[in-house]
């Protein structure tokens, strides 16, 4: 099994000495499904933003596909980013756009031309059911039409590995298991999940290995 | 290619949103480049002015009034002999007080004196201009000075060195100026691009996060100061032709008599290029710090 996500005793101290993560030790494997779990402020946020190059390590590694992230450059960083697709907690659309060239960005920074922008653009926004909504502005749409467009944006460049902060974290039930399906989707279909959530419900019903996380440290992996 | 599309179109967004701040920086660089153009523009007009002048330039040989025609002929067969001198003409003692009278009639009445015509004879000699004319023809001036007849040999440029060397200074104090008031203008476009950026820093940090390349993120700001610098050129191109039409207008014929020269009233192609590449690389250098600066 190829590994994807590999960290060795990471830790990550913010100011005051307050540690977020402390002795992270995991893997995650191609093909995974994996929930990231624990009560509010266990670090769930901070490791998928180290893992994001948002934020370096204090100590210990972190790997991707056998990258050290730390020793990457900005230029490299950029590109290491468009590689992987991350659903954020806000969902960080760009009010001024269009909700098809909040998605089709990604794609015109990657080179393609705006015919297969917009082919693969329409393609994502009809899978998450929001064809109809492409010239809209994001902050016309509701919180979970903003939810699938961020997820839309996330996958439009089929990413190896996609990374999700609370994606139904203010979902209603149905509604965060239609979201969940969608992962569930992309996941069938060979690439990498890591979904970080408080909703142990969810995870249940889901029914995929869980890592639990409290004040930084892992406590158990199901 | 697509960064560079796509900064454009962003820059062109950004700085009509942004005007009412951008006129502030293109109006810096404006009068930037238009002191600089209305400088280099003098300066090439006194080159020209200076380049006639030295190509017209005559030496005149003032002959005694005992001089033998033998005399008048070998100092004659000595300005034949020299590569500088292109043509040569003998005044008389009488044509020299003609020209005088010519010139000043009220004074004429002067010259009518009993003892006789007091001017001169003399030979003008009009010089070739070219490489090692300078020192080739005050070598000539000494040996005419010492030919037998010669009374005296002026060849007197110092007025013209006096022009070049205040064109000189005239050019120093204009680049001080220029450097200066090029300093305003990329810090100006700085601030304004600065603003631009703060005002889009959210947008700017999720272009980041979904892995924008840095070309796309401070492509847009720096065309954005481009923009800046290139819009300023041209309205000081605009500006500068405007000033010619209106001083050639009122003073044209004045200064045209007074220099005996048509000085250049149209903007040369390449002082144009020069000013737009100026303001552009003026503009360019404060959106650079600018994007720069953030992060
Ligand atoms: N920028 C920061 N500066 C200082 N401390 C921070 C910063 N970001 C997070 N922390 C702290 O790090 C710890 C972990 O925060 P994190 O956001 O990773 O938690 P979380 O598991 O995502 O919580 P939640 O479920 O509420 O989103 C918390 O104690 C938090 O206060
Ligand atoms: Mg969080």
């Amino acid at each position: 099994m190829d590994r994807v996500i590999e960290t060795h005793r990471l830790s990550k101290v913010y100011r005051r000495g307050v540690y977020a993560l402390r002795d992270v030790s995991l893997q995650i494997d191609k093909g995974e499904f994996v929930f990231l779990t624990g009560p509010s402020g266990a670090g769930k946020s901070t490791l998928l933003r180290l893992l994001l190059c948002e934020e370096r390590p204090s100590d210990g590694r972190l790997t991707v596909s056998g990258r050290n992230l730390d020793e990457l450059r900005p230029r490299e960083v950029q590109a290491y980013r468009r590689t992987i697709g991350f659903v954020f907690q806000d969902f960080k659309l760009i009010p001024r756009m269009t909700v098809l060239e909040n998605v089709s960005f990604v794609l015109r920074v990657l080179g393609l031309s705006s015919v297969q922008q917009r082919r693969r653009t329409f393609q994502v926004l009809k899978w998450v059911g929001l064809q109809h909504r492409m010239n809209a502005y994001p902050q016309d749409l509701s919180g979970g039409e903003q939810q699938r467009i961020a997820i839309a944006r996330a996958l439009v460049n089929d990413p190896a590995l996609v990374l999700a902060d609370e994606p139904t974290g203010n979902l209603d039930p149905d509604l965060s298991l239609e979201i969940m399906n969608l992962f569930r989707e992309i996941n069938a279909r060979g690439t990498t999940v890591l979904v970080a959530t408080h909703d142990r419900e969810l995870i249940r019903q889901v029914g995929r290995r869980a890592i639990s996380l409290d004040q930084g440290h892992v406590t158990e992996v199901m | 290619m697509g960064a560079l599309a796509y900064s454009l179109e962003q820059a062109l967004l950004s700085l009509w949103r942004g005007r009412g701040a951008s006129l502030l920086s293109i109006a810096t660089i404006t009068l930037a480049l238009f002191v600089l153009g209305a400088f280099l523009l003098v300066t090439l007009n006194v080159q020209r002015l200076v380049g006639a002048w030295r190509g017209s330039a005559e030496l005149s040989i003032y002959l005694q009034d005992e001089a033998t025609p033998a005399e008048r002929t070998a100092v004659e067969h000595l300005l034949d002999a020299s590569p500088f001198v292109a043509a040569h003409d003998y005044v008389s003692k009488s044509q020299a007080e003609k020209r005088f009278a010519a010139l000043f009639p009220d004074l004429a009445g002067l010259s009518g004196e009993p003892a006789g015509n007091p001017f001169p004879a003399s030979i003008e000699v009009r010089l070739r201009s070219g490489p090692g004319t300078e020192g080739a023809v005050d070598a000539l001036a000494g040996r005419l000075r010492a030919a037998a007849g010669v009374s005296d040999v002026r060849y007197d440029r110092r007025w013209i060195d006096r022009l070049v060397t205040l064109a000189g200074i005239v050019g120093a104090v204009g680049l001080l100026l220029v450097t200066v008031l090029s300093v305003a203008g990329a810090l100006s476009v700085a601030i304004v691009v600065r603003l631009a950026l703060f005002a889009r820093r959210d947008e700017v940090e999720i272009m980041r996060l979904v892995g924008a390349p840095l070309s796309y993120i401070r492509g847009p700001f720096v065309t954005e100061g481009l923009l800046h610098g290139g819009v300023g050129a041209l309205i000081a191109i605009g500006l500068l032709l405007a000033g010619l039409v209106a001083v050639r207008a009122e003073y044209g014929l004045a200064v045209q008599a007074a220099l005996g020269l048509a000085p250049i009233w149209l903007l040369p192609l390449r002082l144009c290029g020069l000013v737009v590449v100026g303001g552009m690389v003026v503009g360019g250098i404060g959106g650079l710090v600018a994007a720069w600066s953030s992060r």
